[in-house]
């Protein structure tokens, strides 16, 4: 009896599942998909890339090969089974094509390819965030496994804010892609900076009485214990008629370093004639990348309202500056891109792991790309100190926030690339000459998932390992614990 | 002889009593479906079920969520008033009968049963305003299904047998309940719990054993269960699933009602059965009968939001929504003549008001003809305009950002509805922006009232010249005429208006945009910006005569400041003010407060009275 089943189930399964037709039309031209995985470089060990047919049509198949293994799958919404796709990602290229019928034949649309690269750090994190204006009520920070579909959130908001004390949670960093030193802030109730040292929890209040705020975009320094941020007093307004929506000033910034070991802070750029932010260290960290504009606005009550007048004249130039980690001592501020003369604005410079590459957003003005439609990537060869657009990647709305993957061969990015309003998490390949390839969505389990999801991702960082505290663990200690005052000591050097 | 009427009345009364609950139930739905409509309405308005598996599962990370979305589903059936009224009539009906039965309370203490129900109709009905900053999307259904659920352990625990299959049921329960309906389910094991100590077929033992494995349920599953959620506080884990405002005050007033409701049970399963030991004789049993439901009607009717201000703002809001101007109008007309004398409007209705009356070209004619004030909202604490009306007022003053920001506002504080999603669709049809539409088309079409609508938007999101014809857009275009600058109304939506309109310089002005320039002028009552409007409005709008309160401002100010350019002036218009003069003469005006009657009875219809008397509105 048993074995007369096996045989007929194994012909049922056979029956039901999909055939690659045999015979059919060739369109001449590449499906429609989405997210759009045609001809994308993949990290060798991402998560299976499923995609959704955008042709009309009465039936489809799709069939993935590499090498000897072939996959085949029925539908419009193409969901790859994980352990076929580990086999198919052993391959230097997947060969995808797609069938669709249509009035009763079927069409064969020009294969595509997923060419599988260097493997990428397994995990990301990120902010959820509600396409936001001034309030803020559901917000978490969360990490994916990206060689799986697995998402855990690190920490929200919700866990520790009541109905009328709010809190903010933002700027989730880490050291050298490494969790057991992580940081990022919590504001208003129960607020201050929430420090990962080797595994152990702490909190801190920076902003002393010779800063201007609080720790904001922070850069954690590569060898030693020391995190630079910026200060930012921010302001946002509405574009009365614009696609543009929102506009963020800062009325007034610093740059800031901060020793985790001793709870100190000290003054890296403090000029108030200058708009300094957005700070980034070098792979040696001997050197330190930020923007600044120069701003010469009175201090008082008219500045933020002045301010948004004159937005469009804030330009804002990156420099460099020498460090010595051993002594904390700095050297002068270089002009490295002068943004002025070539009426642009330039912010968050990071550098890639070797050294080699910086990328920074550049937009027409301002300080905040996330909400610039003109934002766009420029990739700053720190060999020969040119820099050119990275037109393989820039699309028609913002690009912003970006990181590297720590072999120095990825960079994940923050774009709202396919709506205009929406930010999304993009990855794409860098080569040794320095030449991006063509940006892949990050992959979701639902291929509609980014056009369904009507939050936003925020700041992405690239992770070697997940964040072991619990959010439990997290919520619990910062309801508990007050935020320890940092000292102020004052800057040494130049 | 005397026995036979005697029974028959008898028998009479007591099928009035056994049907008065239905009776009751009957007038309730007329009332909600005929004089509340648009109320529930708002109540819709401000909720969403979608039919979409990433909306469903998002429930689900919150404990009580399920209790949520059957709440939300429920909901959208407010969207037919008549319909969702009835829904919510069927199921209080339905609590009454389950409590009934559950407590086997006898005919003589039957409307004890209506308790619960009634304090369930008082947490709806007296909400008012409250229902612009609710958190919750379920608090309409949510609580009356909350409670319902809380009568299952207590209808199904007593009915085990074996001690085992107890035993087993109640921590099941226990945990599947709160992961499903929150609080609610615990409140069910509470409300057992303490029955079960009174409970005179079971030991002493038994009693005992029962009512500490049910508290022991109650107080550690939210707390075993806690590690399994990142969406709430611990110290917030009993009160899961109950409806909470953005104001601690309020919602301790809102929820006082609903947590009486559920303390019903608790005071019926301990007194039950002395209940049923104890009947009535006839008499006393009619009395106590009648007394009760008229207690409850009175309690249900003494605590309903009446205001007529606030009715009178719903109703013009859905106006609004549906470009009625005309009826936007009627609306403020009625209003003002029921209440007569007394009659003075909230900032929202003059903003609804003046804005139908914009639309419909009869702003300058009539804004300030008819009766102005600032009466305040009967609110616990005010609502802004811009959380209330906001992104109605700025969308169809072209303000499309202003009203996406406050669209996002209420998204982030309060979540996404059917009112956010529609606006948020018609703020990127208008802009162009057809994959920014489209998401929000694709959640309206996983809903069961909307999706027709959000199919007529896809091709107006695709086609611009179509959509340039069509109502909204074809209304809301000619005001988008001005230049890009940086804005925020502070949460201050008229005040904002009045800047944008006086300030704002259009890029190529519509005869719209000047009409609603030149109003706000004269609402702000600056006579340097009335001339620069004026010679404005004159410029596009080419009228031959002046509408009759530009007139008017224009022959007062004449003669407060020399205009810039030459006017003239209708005879109607010159007599006016000639007769306004000679009576300021004759009465001169030492208190504004004590005059501004006499002066209205003469010239309430005219400028003049808006220019010296309407004076410290307070806007919100």
């Amino acid at each position: 009896m048993r074995r007369s089943i096996i045989p007929i189930l194994a012909l049922l399964l056979t029956a039901c599942s999909p055939k690659e037709p045999a015979d059919s039309v060739q369109t001449g031209s590449a499906p429609h998909i989405f997210p759009d995985y045609t001809d994308v470089t993949i990290p060798g060990n991402i998560a299976p890339t499923n995609f959704l047919i955008e042709e009309v049509g009465q039936d489809y198949v799709t069939v993935l090969q590499a090498g000897s293994d072939r996959v085949t799958i029925g539908g419009n919404s193409v969901r790859i089974p994980f352990r076929k796709w580990q086999k198919l990602t052993q391959s230097p290229e997947i060969k995808v094509t797609v069938y669709v019928q249509k009035e009763g034949k079927w069409n064969a649309y020009n294969p595509f390819t997923l060419t599988v690269s260097d493997d990428i750090d397994p995990y990301i994190s990120y902010r959820i965030i509600p396409v936001a204006v001034e309030s803020y009520e559901k917000l978490s920070i969360r990490q994916r496994n990206i060689t799986n579909y697995k998402e855990k959130v690190i920490f929200a908001n919700t866990m520790i804010q009541n109905n009328v004390d709010q809190t903010c949670i933002n700027c989730h960093h880490y050291q050298n892609w490494d969790t057991d030193n992580m940081m990022f802030h919590v504001r208003h109730y129960k607020g201050g900076t929430i420090l990962v040292l080797d595994g152990k929890l702490h909190k801190v209040n920076m902003k002393t009485d010779s800063t201007i705020s609080a720790g904001v975009y922070p850069s954690w320094h590569p060898t030693h214990d020391y995190i630079a941020l910026s200060n930012n007093w921010t302001h946002q307004s509405v574009h009365a008629a614009s696609h543009d929506k929102l506009e963020v000033i800062d009325e007034n910034n610093d740059i800031i370093l901060y020793d985790t070991r001793t709870n100190t802070v000290s003054p890296i750029e403090n000029d108030s004639n200058e708009l300094e932010c957005y700070p980034g260290w070098s792979a040696d960290g001997r050197t330190l990348y930020y923007v600044s504009a120069h701003y010469e606005g009175e201090f008082g009550p008219g500045r933020e309202t002045q301010l948004f007048l004159d937005r469009k004249q804030l330009h804002f130039n990156l420099y460099s500056k020498s460090f010595d980690p051993e002594t904390r001592v700095w050297g002068p501020k270089q002009l490295l891109y002068d943004a002025v003369a070539t009426d642009s604005s330039m912010t968050w410079p990071r550098v890639s792991p070797d050294g080699r590459w910086m990328v920074c957003c550049v937009s027409t003005h301002g300080i905040f790309p996330l909400d610039q439609i003109a934002s766009d990537f420029v990739l700053f060869d720190l060999k020969d100190n040119t820099y050119r657009y990275i037109d393989e990647i820039n699309s028609q709305y913002a690009e912003s926030f970006h990181c590297w993957s720590s072999n120095g061969k990825w960079m994940l990015f923050s774009t709202r690339r396919e709506d205009g309003v929406h930010t999304r998490l993009y990855f794409s390949h860098i080569d040794e000459q320095g030449h991006f390839s063509k940006p892949m969505a990050l992959p979701q389990r639902d291929p509609e998932f980014n056009r369904e999801f009507l939050n936003a991702f925020n700041i992405p960082e690239l992770m070697k390992e997940p964040v072991h505290i619990t959010p439990r663990q997290f919520a619990s200690f910062i309801s508990s614990t007050e935020a320890t005052r940092s000292n102020y000591e004052p800057r040494k050097g130049e | 002889m005397t026995s036979v009427i005697s029974d028959k009345r008898k028998g009479l009364i007591e099928k009035i009593l056994r049907f008065t609950p239905y009776i009751l139930a009957v007038i309730l739905w007329c009332l909600l479906a005929f004089k509340e409509q648009y109320y529930l309405k708002k109540v819709e308005d401000l909720s969403v079920f979608l039919f979409d598996k990433l909306f469903i599962l998002e429930w689900f990370k919150t404990p009580g969520g399920f209790l949520g979305l059957a709440g939300m589903f429920l909901t959208q059936f407010l969207h037919l008033p008549w319909l969702g009224a009835l829904l919510w009539v069927v199921l209080l009906l339905i609590a009454y009968q389950l409590t009934v039965r559950v407590f086997n309370i006898p005919e003589s203490y039957r409307p004890l049963a209506l308790i619960a129900p009634v304090l369930l109709v008082i947490a709806n009905m007296s909400l008012g305003y409250g229902v612009f900053i609710m958190r919750e999307q379920d608090h309409f259904f949510g609580p009356l299904l909350g409670y319902l659920v809380s009568l299952v352990p207590m209808t199904v625990i007593p009915r085990i047998r074996h001690k085992w299959a107890k035993a087993l049921f109640i921590p099941v329960w226990g945990a599947a309940g709160f992961e499903l309906f929150g609080t609610f389910a615990l409140i069910g094991l509470l409300v057992t719990a303490l029955a079960s100590l009174v409970r005179p077929q079971a030991t002493r033992k038994e009693r005992f054993t029962e009512f500490l494995c049910m508290v022991a349920c109650i107080i550690f599953i939210p707390i075993f269960m806690y590690p399994a959620y990142t969406t709430y506080r611990m110290a917030d884990s009993w009160i899961m699933g109950l409806p909470s405002i953005s104001d601690d005050r309020w919602t301790h007033a809102m929820r006082a009602p609903i947590q009486l409701a559920l303390l019903c049970p608790l005071i019926l399963g301990l007194i039950q059965y002395r209940l049923q030991q104890k009947p009535l004789k006839d008499n006393k049993k009619y009395l106590t009968n009648a007394i009760l439901y008229i207690v409850s009607v009175a309690a249900v009717w003494g605590f309903w939001f009446k205001d007529p201000n606030f009715h009178t703002e719903l109703a013009m809001s859905d106006a609004v929504d549906s470009f009625d101007w005309k009826k936007a109008i009627r609306i403020y007309h009625d209003a003002s003549r029921s209440q007569g004398q007394s009659f003075e409007p909230t900032r929202s209705m003059v903003m609804y008001r003046d804005l139908a009356l914009l639309k419909t070209n009869q702003a300058l004619d009539k804004a300030f003809t008819m009766k102005d004030g600032s009466k305040m909202q009967k609110s616990r604490t005010v609502i802004p305009m811009a959380w209330q009306s906001g992104k109605q007022i700025y969308l169809q003053y072209g303000l499309v950002n202003m009203s996406y920001r406050w669209c996002l506002e209420d998204v982030i504080e309060h979540g996404w509805s059917y009112g956010t999603l529609k606006y948020m669709v018609m703020h990127s049809v208008v802009m162009h922006e057809e994959e920014f539409a489209r998401k929000y088309i694709n959640k309206l079409s996983k809903t069961l009232f909307y999706r027709k609508w959000a199919k007529g938007q896809t091709a107006l999101a695709h086609d611009s010249t179509l959509m340039a014809s069509t109502k909204p857009y074809s209304e809301i275009l000619p005001y988008m005429c001005f230049e890009n600058r940086m804005t925020n109304d502070m949460v201050k939506t008229e005040g904002f208006m009045m800047r944008h309109y006086t300030e704002a310089i259009p890029t190529n002005p519509t005869p719209e945009f000047d009409r609603a320039a030149l109003f706000w002028a004269m609402r702000i009552q600056n006579i340097q910006v009335f001339w620069s409007c004026l010679y404005d409005y004159a410029q596009t709008n080419k009228v031959e005569q002046l509408p009759r309160a530009v007139e008017e401002a224009a022959i007062l100010y004449s003669s407060l400041e020399k205009p810039p350019f030459e006017l003239r002036f209708s005879k109607n218009t010159t007599d006016r003010y000639n007769a306004f003069r000679r009576f300021v003469e004759n009465n001169p005006v030492r208190d504004i407060k004590e005059s501004s009657e006499k002066y209205y009875s003469k010239f309430g219809d005219t400028f003049f009275y808006y220019y010296y008397f309407i004076r410290d509105l307070k806007t919100y």
